[in-house]
């Protein structure tokens, strides 16, 4: 990587961009585009790039190799710019190529007929994307909202022209569209109420100041138990619970669906967040309080002026971890019945349809992803905020 | 003898967890919790099974994820790779976005039922986490300890076996522990790709009320976790312990 100030020398600048340059070609040429199969079920037979791509392909890799090379090779804002440029077009007539190449795959055969993105497409559209990150950054741009509104804002584009309806996961898309909004609402309401039920637990148990040790012990044991041991003996202790007092089910408890999944999700959640607010309680030291309570500042103005803005971005970072924790293992939520995205995976495993798979997937990936940004983004703000 | 022991009582507590609830997990005693209909325990000898499928599958996945994780972290912290570093913590972050589950789901069509896709997801999310705690374990040994070795004309090899590795031994454990916490509970989720491990009855029972066999894979995977961190908490205070001894 040649991001080292000072002189560099032109020749290992241009070997490096002469490298990246010819990397995406090298994936897009050599690994299968699409695979079609005559079912949604069964893998099909790969694809190369000449059938899947046609008239787009040059441009692509043209594109592509412009913009992967110059990111590697050049310096400056300008040249991240234009790299970055080049990267989103590139991406743009890959997918549109793509969409295309597919529907006329698909045209001619029986309507169950699938076209879904092989291995050659995914790691094209993740070095991509990756790239138009990387020259976000370059440019001094915000990299997250940058890369992300660049890209939301494509895939908006070819979905509305129609560009995509061809390939398999548009379809499964259109056919579950419904379920997957459940889906996605029900597993941000699990995450959610997991996350609040910790952090409630959380802030109760710091009143406790004897038993510091004594949770310190638990929140950390609780981590190594595996996540679907806990949720399967949850869900035995519960039915051994009901069964020996039945009229518990009358308060809404039961052995399976949200109960096992919150409790169980909300517990691995108790070491980031007390990890966080524990950092948060120890940020001020004690000469600063004891300064503070020298110049006669009462414990509401302590707490406003020193705790406060000394321990805020420590609280938001464990809240960050504990947040992109909650999306994740909300998906074995599913398991329990518990509903969320983990049930479209769940599903598409028992029926190894690997778009279904995907399907639940990539909303929980670019939801964590999201929140992590966000909240890492609301940690840095309140660092200018309260600069230390 | 009298050094030995502190070494041995930091891993005492989880390891007599890990009996306590290995032995909780015998049929006899799950038999009493689940009374239902559905309830069938499973006999020791398809749990001590089921254990040793689990134990294979998760040291397997482990010593790949630690050669590689620690090996890389090795070159990471290397001078030359110095330009390499920042990216570290950002891949780190997108690796962690995507839970274990996903992985084994989306391993599952290329790789096909079984232990392919859980070694995959294993090797996905265990590596980064590794890499990381290496780089930080690495980076706590201090400079002057770094620059003196190099004073007294130690080669960089050298200073990595004799300074380097020795002081960052604790951390490096550390990783270890986290590594391995993450191979059992991968190596459990690993039954839902079919993979024959401590996870299945668990699965199943979910699937077909039976409560009893449910407990039991719980309790043993629970225990699994518990005797592993156990035994490499022992092990780190061994080292911690050896050291203190040369040093003295």
């Amino acid at each position: 990587m040649a991001r080292r100030t000072g002189k560099s020398p032109v020749i290992p600048r241009l070997l490096a961009g002469i490298s990246a340059a010819t990397l995406l070609p090298a994936v897009l040429l050599l690994l299968p585009l699409l695979h079609v199969a005559p079912n949604r079920l069964v893998t099909g037979v790969p694809v190369a790039a000449t059938d899947a791509l046609e008239a787009w392909l040059w441009p692509t890799v043209a594109l592509a190799a412009i913009g992967l090379g110059l990111l590697a090779a050049g310096r400056g804002k300008a040249a991240a710019g234009i790299a970055g440029l080049a990267c989103l077009g590139a991406l743009a007539l890959l997918l549109a190529g793509l969409g295309a190449g597919a529907a006329e795959l698909i045209a001619v055969k029986p309507l169950a007929t699938r076209a879904r993105l092989a291995s050659g497409a995914w790691i094209g559209i993740t070095l991509l994307i990756g790239a138009l990150s990387l020259a976000a950054q370059r440019a001094r741009l915000p990299v997250g909202v940058t890369s992300a509104a660049a890209v939301a804002g494509l895939l908006a584009f070819l979905w509305n022209a129609g560009s995509l309806d061809a390939l398999s996961l548009a379809v499964e898309l259109r056919g579950r569209s419904d379920t997957l909004a459940t889906a996605i609402r029900d597993h941000l309401v699990l995450a959610l109420g997991a996350l609040a039920l910790a952090a409630c637990l959380t802030g109760g148990l710091a009143l406790w100041r004897r038993g510091r040790g004594a949770v310190e012990l638990t929140v950390n044991g609780l981590q190594i138990v595996p996540a679907v041991a806990l949720l399967g003996g949850l869900v035995a202790a519960l039915s051994a619970l009901l069964a020996a007092a039945p009229s518990l089910r009358g308060y809404g408890l039961s052995a399976l669906g949200s109960t096992p999944a919150l409790t169980g999700v909300a517990a691995y959640l108790l070491l980031p967040l007390w990890r966080g607010q524990q950092a948060a309680r120890r940020a001020a030291c004690p000469g600063h309080l004891d300064a503070a309570r020298a110049l006669g500042l009462t414990r509401r103005q302590i707490l406003a002026t020193i705790r406060l803005p000394l321990g805020a971005p420590l609280l938001v970072d464990g809240m960050r971890v504990a947040a992109v924790q909650a999306l994740g293992l909300a998906t074995l939520g599913a398991l329990v019945g518990a509903g969320g995205l983990g049930t479209l995976v769940f599903d598409g495993m028992a029926q190894f349809a690997p778009d279904l798979i995907l399907l639940g997937a990539l909303p929980i990936i670019v939801l964590s992803l999201a929140t992590e940004a966000a909240l890492g983004g609301l940690e840095a703000a309140l660092r200018r905020r309260w600069p230390r | 003898m009298s050094r030995i022991s502190p070494a041995l009582t930091t891993g005492l507590g989880p390891f007599l967890l890990g009996l306590a609830l290995a032995a909780a997990s015998h049929p006899t005693v799950a038999a009493l919790v689940g009374s239902g209909a559905a309830s069938r325990p499973l006999p020791v000898s398809r749990l001590a099974e089921l254990a040793l499928h689990h134990l294979t599958l998760a040291a397997a996945g482990l010593a790949v994820v630690s050669i590689l994780g620690v090996g890389l972290g090795l070159f990471a912290t290397r001078t030359r790779f110095a330009s390499f570093r920042g990216s570290i913590d950002t891949v780190v972050a997108f690796a962690q976005a995507v839970p274990p589950v996903v992985v084994v789901a989306l391993a599952l069509p290329v790789l096909g039922f079984g232990g392919p896709p859980t070694l995959l997801a294993l090797l996905a999310y265990g590596i980064m986490p590794t890499l990381r705690g290496t780089v930080g374990a690495l980076d706590s040994v201090s400079n002057e300890a770094r620059e003196s070795a190099q004073a007294i004309g130690l080669t960089p090899g050298q200073i990595l076996a004799y300074v380097e590795l020795p002081l960052a031994a604790k951390g490096l454990v550390e990783t270890l522990r986290t590594a391995l916490i993450l191979a059992v509970s991968v190596t459990a989720v690993g039954a839902l790709a079919g993979a024959s491990t401590l996870g299945t009855p668990i699965v199943a029972g979910l699937q077909n009320q039976n409560i009893a066999a449910m407990l039991q894979g719980a309790l043993a995977t629970a225990a699994l976790a518990f005797l592993g961190d156990g035994l490499l908490l022992a092990i780190g205070g061994w080292v911690q312990g050896n050291r203190q001894r040369t040093a003295d």
